[in-house]
C-alpha cells in the first residue's frame, strides 16, 4: 500500500466512522449498492461467427452450444470500420464513432499530415524549471483518453452499481471512476509505444532487418560473456532527452546450454529455449528519480549464435509510471496477489513472430503466459463477484487469428503444410479455450446473473494488400512534387505536393480530403465541392477491381456523414473504406507512404484480419436469455446492460436493448 | 563466532517459542520490548546519569534564557553557544552507552534478520543458488555438483563463471520443509539449508560462509569448514516485510520504532535519564 492509498483508506474509514453503521450510507461511500441481479460480460476479441458456429455444430464448443440452446446466439453488428478500438468504443459508450470520436487505430494531425494515436494523447509539462542539465516539470504533463461520451460503468456508478472492468480495450488511460478498472488494449509499454521488443544477436544477417515493433542489437560474446544495454524511456528530466538505459551482462557456461542474466538488481539463470520469470528493471532518470518496468527474457540460442529476446518493457503494476487502473491501487492489488503481470495492451508479441525473432511455438508460449495470467485473475474476480457487473476481456483470440490464419487456410499465400501440420489447429484450440473459460465462469455464477459473451468483430483471411495512396496517385487525386525525380517513398508523404493533392490515406480504413481551412495546405473547398469529391472517390473505390483476381477490393466506401451521427462527425475521415473478404490495406499506406504498386500479395505471417466492410466481419453475441432484436449490434449491448439494472439509457446512446 | 551464533540462536529460539504460532507481530513486539528494556538498563548502568541530567537542565535553562532575553541579541547568541556546549556534553555522555549497546543490538538485529529478513520459498518458486569458490579454485575445473533432496528440484546444469570464481544453479521449491542442498566441490561436500513454505518468523538463512562479518550478520548455519574450496553459498530468497493494515512495513523499521517506543515509555519505570 503506497502512501496515497493508505491516506485514501484512512479517509474512507474515517468517513465510515463518521456516518455510523447505517448500511445504505456505508454502501454509498464505497459506491457499492448490492444488486440482486448481476451481469457477467465476457469479451473475446475477434471471435468469428462462422468459425464459432462451425465448431459449435461439430461439438467442439459444448459450453457455447449449451448456452445458445437455453438462451440466444446471434451475429453481432460491429462498428464501421470493424477495428477493435472503434468497436469496443461503440460498446463502451453505446454510440457510433460520430458520438465517441474514435474512428481508426490512427488519426491524423491535419496541420502536419502525420499519423497520431487515436485513443490517447500525452501532454508535455507546460512549465519546467532548469537545474543544471536537468529539466524539472512544474506544471502540466498528463496523458489523456481521447474517447468522448460516458462509459457504461460510469453510468452504473451514477446509480451506485459496482462494476469491475478488466482490460477492456480503448480505456487507456482509464477514465475517472470509482469502479475497479484495469486498462487494456491501447496501454503503452514503458517506452510509450504499443510495444518495442529488444533482440540481441550475434547473427549479422538479422541485424539488417527493418523491424517494426522491435530493435535488433549486435551482441558480442567475449570470454563467455555478453555486455548489453536495455533501452528504456526517453529521459525527459535531461535537456537533450537521451534514452534511459540499463546495463546488463549475460554469462554463458563454457559448454552447457545455460546462461545467467545479471541485471543491476537481480540475476536470472536460463537454459536455452527458456523464458524467464518477470524481471523488474529500474531505469535511472536523475538522482532520486527512477522508473520501473517489467520484462521477460527468452534465451533463444546460446551456440553457435547467441540470441536473446527481451519483451517490451511493461509498466509495473506495483508502481506504474503511467495510470493503468482505477482506483490506482487496483493494479497494485492484483500484483500483490498474482505477482507481476502483462500490462501492455495486446501483450503477445506479433511483431516478433512476424519478423522471425520468435517462431510459432515461442509466440504461443508467450501468449499462453498472457492467458494463464488472465485466467487466474478471472477466477479471483469471479470469486468476489457478488454484485453489479463484471466485464472480462481476452485478447488471445484476436492475436492468434491474426497470426495463424495462414495455417488454417490452404488458399493463403503464406500457407505452409509443414507448419500447418503442427500449428494448423491453433485457432481451433483458442476457441476451445474460450469455451473452457465460459464453462469456468458459468460454474462460478448464480442463477441471478445474466451472462453475455461477445466479440467486437469477426475475422477473415488477408490475402491481398491495397495501397490506398498508390491508387489515389494513379487516379490523380494525390500528386508528387516532381514526377520525374526518383520518388521518395518514405512515411509521412515526403514527396507530396499538397498544393495539387486532393486526397490522402492515413490509418487503416481512413481517407481524408485535403480540405481548405482544415488541412494545413488544403485545396478542396468545404461544402459542395468536398461532398462531390468524396462521393466521386467513394464510387471509384467501390468500382476498383483487383487486376489479379478480378474481385471487388473495396466493398463499401462510406462517406462519413452517411454512417455516423453525433457531435464528433466533423472529426471523422471523409471516407471509411470497408474491404471485401480477403482484402486489407497494405502495411505502409496507413502511415502515409505512397507505394509503387496498388495491389500486392500479403506475404506476412499477419494473415487474418478484419478491416472489412462491417457486414463481412460481424462479431458474436451469446447469452443465457433469448435475443429479441433482429440485428443486434455492439452499441445495443450497452443499452442492454443498463436495462438489466433498470437504468434508462441516455439520450445520446443510439443502441437499444436486445432482450 | 560459530559457537556464539549457536548459543544466540538457541536463546532466541526459546524467546520466540511462545509466539511461533501467533504470526510475526507478537514475537517482534516481545523482542522489541525486551530490547527496549535491555537498552534502558545498559544505558542506566553505563552512562553518567547525573551528567546527562545536568546537561539536559542546562539546555532547558538556555532555551528559557533565549525566550526571556530575546531583545538582547548578544545575550541570545551567548545562550545559544552555551546551549550548543551543553548539547555536546549531552552527546558525550550518551556516547559510551551507545558504544556498549552497539554489540548486543547488532546480535539482536542479526537474529531478527534471520527470522524476518527473507521470505522462505513457496512451492513452485524458483531461486538462484550462487556458490563462490575459494581463491585459487577454478570454476571450470572444480567439477562442482549439486544434489537436492526430495523437496527441491535442480532445474539447470551448473553455470560456471571462471572470471568470478562462481558456479550457479537454479532450483525450484517442491514441498514445504527445511531442506538440505548438498554441494560437492573438489571431492569435498558442504550443505546449505533451504527453507520452503515456512511462515514468519521461521528461520531463513540466505548465506553460508566462513568470513567473520558474514557470520555476524548471517547466523543460522554453521560456518563453512576451514580450508573448504567453497567461500560462500548464497540463495536469493526474496526479502519480506511485516504485514500492517493491508500494507507492509520493513521489519527493521518496525523493530526500531517499537523498541524506541518501549524504551521511552518505560524510562520512568526504570528511572533512567535519557
Amino acid at each position: 500500500m503506497n502512501r496515497r492509498s493508505f491516506l485514501k483508506a484512512g479517509a474512507g474509514a474515517a468517513a465510515m466512522a463518521a456516518l455510523g453503521t447505517r448500511r445504505e450510507l456505508v454502501q454509498k461511500v464505497l459506491g457499492k449498492t448490492a444488486t440482486r441481479g448481476k451481469v457477467l460480460v465476457l469479451g473475446f476479441d475477434g471471435l468469428d461467427p462462422r468459425l464459432t458456429q462451425t465448431w459449435m455444430s461439430e461439438g467442439k464448443l459444448p459450453t457455447f452450444r449449451a448456452l445458445a440452446a437455453r438462451g440466444g446466439f446471434s451475429r453481432l453488428g460491429t462498428s464501421t470500420p470493424p477495428q477493435s478500438p472503434v468497436a469496443w468504443s461503440n460498446f463502451i459508450t453505446g454510440m457510433n464513432p460520430g458520438g465517441h470520436g474514435i474512428f481508426d487505430f490512427m488519426h491524423r494531425d491535419p496541420k502536419t499530415y502525420y499519423p497520431v494515436f487515436s485513443a490517447s494523447a500525452t501532454d508535455e509539462a507546460v512549465k519546467t524549471v532548469r537545474l543544471g542539465k536537468y529539466v524539472l516539470p512544474v506544471k502540466g504533463g498528463k496523458v489523456r483518453n481521447l474517447r468522448k461520451g460516458r462509459d457504461f460503468w460510469q453510468i452504473l456508478e451514477d446509480h451506485d452499481i459496482p462494476a469491475t472492468i478488466f482490460k477492456i480495450p480503448s480505456n487507456y488511460p482509464p477514465v475517472p471512476t470509482k469502479q475497479r478498472t484495469l486498462a487494456g488494449m491501447g496501454t503503452p509499454d514503458l517506452v510509450g509505444s504499443y510495444g518495442i521488443f529488444n533482440y540481441y544477436t550475434t547473427e549479422p544477417l538479422e541485424l539488417n532487418q527493418d523491424v517494426g515493433g522491435g530493435r535488433i542489437h549486435m551482441a558480442y560474446v567475449i570470454g563467455n560473456r555478453v555486455d548489453a544495454k536495455l533501452p528504456g524511456p526517453v529521459n525527459t528530466f535531461l535537456e537533450d532527452r537521451p534514452e534511459a538505459e540499463i546495463d546488463f551482462r549475460v554469462y554463458l557456461d563454457p559448454s552447457e546450454p545455460v546462461a545467467k542474466i545479471a541485471l543491476p538488481d537481480q540475476e536470472l539463470i536460463l537454459k536455452e529455449k527458456e523464458w524467464s520469470r518477470w524481471a523488474r528493471v529500474r531505469f535511472p532518470l536523475m538522482p532520486t528519480q527512477n522508473v520501473t518496468g517489467l520484462v521477460r527474457f527468452y534465451l533463444k540460442e546460446i551456440r553457435p549464435a547467441f540470441k536473446l529476446y527481451v519483451s517490451p518493457v511493461n509498466l509495473d503494476p506495483a508502481d506504474p509510471a503511467l495510470p493503468i487502473s482505477t482506483p490506482e491501487s487496483y493494479a497494485a492489488e492484483l500484483e500483490k496477489r498474482f505477482g507481476p503481470f502483462y500490462t501492455k495492451g495486446l501483450p503477445a508479441d506479433t511483431s516478433a513472430l512476424d519478423n522471425d525473432v520468435l517462431d510459432e511455438g515461442e509466440f504461443l508460449a508467450q501468449d499462453d503466459q498472457v492467458l494463464e495470467e488472465s485466467r487466474a485473475m478471472l477466477e479471483y474476480e469471479l470469486k468476489r463477484f457478488d454484485s453489479g457487473l463484471l466485464f472480462y476481456y481476452i485478447s488471445s483470440t484476436d492475436q492468434r487469428q491474426h497470426m495463424f490464419w495462414r495455417l488454417l487456410d490452404e488458399k493463403h499465400p503464406m500457407y505452409d503444410p509443414a507448419l500447418a501440420a503442427v500449428y494448423g489447429g491453433t485457432i481451433e484450440r483458442i476457441y476451445r479455450e474460450t469455451d473452457d473459460i465460459l464453462a469456468q465462469a458459468l460454474a462460478a455464477i448464480d442463477k441471478d446473473t445474466t451472462v453475455i459473451v461477445l466479440s467486437d468483430h469477426g475475422f477473415n483471411p488477408f490475402y491481398r494488400c491495397f495501397n490506398l495512396n498508390a491508387w489515389l496517385k494513379a487516379e490523380g487525386y494525390h500528386v508528387f512534387a516532381n514526377p520525374f525525380k526518383k520518388e521518395e517513398r518514405g512515411l509521412g508523404f515526403p514527396s507530396t505536393d499538397w498544393s495539387r493533392t486532393r486526397a490522402y490515406g492515413l490509418g487503416l480504413n481512413s481517407l481524408y480530403l485535403n480540405q481548405r481551412g482544415r488541412e494545413a495546405e488544403g485545396i478542396v473547398a468545404p461544402g459542395a465541392e468536398a461532398e462531390a469529391l468524396a462521393r466521386e472517390i467513394a464510387a471509384k473505390l467501390e468500382a476498383y477491381r483487383d487486376p489479379q483476381t478480378g474481385e471487388q477490393v473495396i466493398l463499401r466506401a462510406a462517406v462519413a456523414r452517411d454512417v455516423y451521427s453525433g457531435p464528433c462527425v466533423a472529426d471523422a475521415p471523409d471516407i471509411i473504406l470497408g474491404f471485401s473478404r480477403g482484402y486489407r490495406i497494405s502495411n505502409s499506406s496507413p502511415l502515409g507512404q505512397v507505394n509503387r504498386e496498388i495491389m500486392e500479395t500479403n506475404n506476412e505471417k499477419w494473415s487474418g484480419d478484419h478491416m472489412t466492410a462491417a457486414e463481412v466481419t460481424p462479431g458474436i453475441v451469446l447469452t443465457d436469455r433469448s435475443i429479441r432484436a433482429e440485428a443486434p449490434a455492439l452499441y445495443d449491448l450497452t443499452a442492454t446492460i443498463l436495462q438489466s439494472f433498470g437504468i434508462e439509457r441516455p439520450a445520446d446512446m443510439v443502441g437499444k436493448p436486445i432482450f | 563466532m560459530g559457537v556464539l551464533n549457536v548459543i544466540l540462536e538457541a536463546v532466541f529460539d526459546v524467546l520466540f517459542a511462545p509466539f511461533r504460532s501467533l504470526g510475526p507481530w507478537p514475537g517482534m513486539i516481545f523482542i522489541s520490548l525486551a530490547t527496549g528494556i535491555l537498552m534502558l538498563l545498559i544505558f542506566k548502568k553505563t552512562s553518567n546519569q547525573e551528567g546527562i541530567k545536568r546537561a539536559k537542565n542546562q539546555i532547558k535553562a538556555r532555551l528559557l534564557e533565549i525566550r526571556l532575553f530575546k531583545n538582547d541579541t548578544s545575550g541570545a547568541f551567548r545562550a545559544q553557544g552555551a546551549m550548543l556546549g551543553a548539547n555536546f556534553r549531552y552527546m558525550g555522555h550518551a556516547l559510551r552507552p551507545m558504544l556498549v549497546m552497539f554489540i548486543p543490538v547488532l546480535f539482536v538485529l542479526a537474529q531478527l534478520n534471520l527470522r524476518y529478513g527473507a521470505a522462505a520459498l513457496q512451492p513452485g518458486d524458483q531461486a538462484l543458488v550462487k556458490v563462490i569458490l575459494a581463491e585459487g579454485v577454478s570454476a571450470d575445473e572444480s567439477a562442482a555438483s549439486l544434489q537436492a533432496p526430495a523437496g527441491l528440484v535442480i532445474e539447470t546444469p551448473p553455470l560456471r563463471i571462471e572470471e568470478e570464481g562462481e558456479v550457479d544453479w537454479r532450483i525450484r521449491a517442491g514441498s514445504p520443509g527445511l531442506h538440505r542442498l548438498t554441494l560437492t566441490v573438489g571431492g569435498e561436500t558442504v550443505e546449505k539449508l533451504v527453507a520452503v513454505g515456512e511462515e514468519m518468523p521461521a528461520k531463513v538463512s540466505p548465506l553460508r560462509s566462513r568470513k567473520f562479518f558474514d557470520l555476524v550478520l548471517y547466523p543460522g548455519e554453521k560456518p563453512l569448514p576451514k580450508g573448504s574450496p567453497v567461500s560462500k553459498i548464497k540463495i536469493d530468497f526474496a526479502s519480506r516485510n511485516l504485514p500492517l493494515f493491508g500494507g507492509s512495513v520493513n521489519w527493521l523499521i518496525a523493530f526500531f520504532v517499537l523498541s524506541l517506543v518501549f524504551g521511552f515509555g518505560l524510562k520512568g519505570v526504570f528511572k533512567v535519564e535519557i
